[in-house]
């Protein structure tokens, strides 16, 4: 089974990695129109009342701050999905292509191992900043993902090892 | 770059156009140009031997020491 190349692995998965953006774009598109509606309603106390949670924890979730800080974490975490999965798409284009030391690889791999640790980080944030806005909460928070951790390593380490393909490939392109 | 590959003089002294050395040599015009223009990294024995017969000369009355700065690390 070809891994590169047009109709091979990275092709299925470039196609997979389509259908999960653009879904994921139609989300966060409905998720952007949640947020304005929020925006909208915290000047209307009768309809901030009218959100009900159960749970300890309800009567500060209807506090505009806390749902407003709550749609921009809601908010990065999804732009920052989105904008992996787009990188993603790029660097499987030029696997598909059968090109994968492609330069610009390297610059897409690091933002990409970038951006999963700032989700990461952002999930113990959010972790701590319910603690301290909603008493109520359960307090198993989030464990040190270790595997998460290795994951974001070896994109880190996958992005030299696409830096130093693309310098051989130049060299190579080079050597006459 | 330090080395350069004189393909100019070789060329007049044989009459011989670029495009035509090319297609001897069996390289593109473009990757003759890149040896021309000094911008290779490096020249494969082939293609040296292959540019040595076509122009009847020997490697070192190809390749000119000229001194300067090195060529910076492609990245």
């Amino acid at each position: 089974m070809r891994t590169l190349g047009p109709g091979s692995v990275s092709s299925l998965l470039k196609t997979v990695l389509d259908v999960v953006y653009f879904g994921l774009l139609v989300v966060a598109g409905a998720l952007g129109l949640a947020a304005l509606a929020a925006l909208l309603f915290r000047f209307d106390p009768t309809m901030v009342k009218g959100i009900a949670i159960d749970g300890a924890g309800g009567q500060v979730l209807t506090r505009p701050e806390v749902l407003g800080g709550l749609f921009v974490a809601i908010g990065l975490y999804v732009a920052g999905v989105l904008i992996i999965l787009n990188r993603l798409r790029k660097v499987f284009v030029t696997l598909t292509a059968g090109d994968p030391f492609h330069p610009d690889n390297v610059a897409r791999l690091r933002l990409v191992g970038a951006l999963l640790a700032g989700l990461e980080i952002m999930r113990y944030l959010v972790w701590a900043g319910s603690l301290a806005l909603v008493p109520g909460i359960d307090r198993t928070g989030p464990s040190i993902s270790l595997s998460g951790w290795f994951s974001i390593l070896v994109v880190f380490v996958l992005a030299e090892v696409f830096r130093e393909g693309a310098r051989l490939r130049r060299e190579a392109e080079l050597t006459i | 770059m330090a080395i350069r590959v004189d393909l100019d003089k070789r060329l007049y002294d044989r009459r011989m156009s670029l495009t035509e050395l090319a297609d001897r040599v069996g390289v593109t015009i473009a990757n003759l140009s890149i040896l021309k223009t000094g911008k290779a990294r490096a020249i494969r024995f082939s293609t040296l031997e292959a540019l040595c017969r076509e122009l009847d000369c020997q490697p070192g009355e190809l390749l000119v020491f000229v001194p300067g700065p090195l060529n910076e690390d492609v990245d």
